[in-house]
């Protein structure tokens, strides 16, 4: 089987924009927390974890 | 949110998750054997709310000798094990003493654990010393001091820890003493990451 071309430049620099969009949805994440009382974010971080 | 932030203490309630019971539930222990205890790196961004979890907790436990060891451990022995030995002298003697940590888990189970140790570093001798206590309800845990577990994060440096240290600069930025926030970063030659990816 031909396995496609890698640019591996190209995975590198979508793996930055990857990151970095998860880090912009940490800090809105916890905004939204700041804003929301505490037991709003809990019960959804409970839910999630357990 | 409502959480209030002291020099020396964080006070807060939350809606609890079965890993915030697993850690009240073997820091009370600690708590009732008078043991000094610091919880550092992962669990302290998921108990203010990081939506992950974590397989292990980290406590750095103050040196003791083995004798207070022994009663630590047929204490914790009631509702958890160790899961590298049966043996409190070898757990004692063979792992901690060797700068080898202990895992604990509650029985018939293997994940989370408690992933016990001695303190190893100068920094470890630090957080155990400058540890903040942390008021969740009617519980009460020592956890780092976040100027110190931010920079800490960075300096660790996967994708997973400066995620971490994200989350708890921004949840804490307002609160930190950020002389000694830079001063660790400066030590721990975190600048350019904080640069990049905090600010």
């Amino acid at each position: 089987m031909r396995t496609p071309r890698i640019n591996l430049k190209e995975l590198e620099k979508l793996k930055e924009e990857n990151f970095r969009e998860r880090l912009e949805f940490i800090e809105k994440y916890v905004e939204w927390m700041k804003k929301s009382s505490n037991k709003t974010w809990s019960s959804q971080q409970k839910d999630l974890i357990d | 949110m409502k959480i209030t932030v002291t020099e020396k203490k964080i006070e807060f309630k939350k809606e609890l998750n079965k890993l915030d019971r697993f850690v009240i539930e073997f820091t009370s222990l600690l708590n009732n054997l008078k043991m000094q205890y610091v919880i550092v790196s992962g669990y302290i961004p998921i108990l203010f709310g990081r939506s992950r979890t974590s397989e292990d907790v980290d406590i750095i436990v103050e040196k003791i000798d083995s004798e207070t060891f022994r009663r630590g451990w047929n204490t914790i022995s009631v509702g958890f094990y160790c899961i590298n030995t049966k043996h409190a002298e070898e757990a004692y003697e063979d792992y901690l003493c060797s700068g080898i940590s202990l895992r604990f888990a509650k029985k018939n189970t293997f994940i989370p654990n408690i992933e016990f140790k001695f303190p190893k570093t100068n920094l470890d001798d630090w957080t155990l010393k400058e540890r903040r206590e942390v008021v969740l309800g009617s519980h009460r845990f020592s956890i780092s001091p976040l100027e110190l577990q931010i920079p800490f994060k960075l300096h660790l440096g996967s994708e997973k820890d400066i995620e971490d240290a994200k989350f708890l600069y921004t949840l804490f930025k307002e609160d930190l003493d950020m002389n000694l926030f830079r001063d660790f970063n400066r030590k721990l030659k975190t600048q350019s990451l904080f640069q990049r990816y905090l600010q």
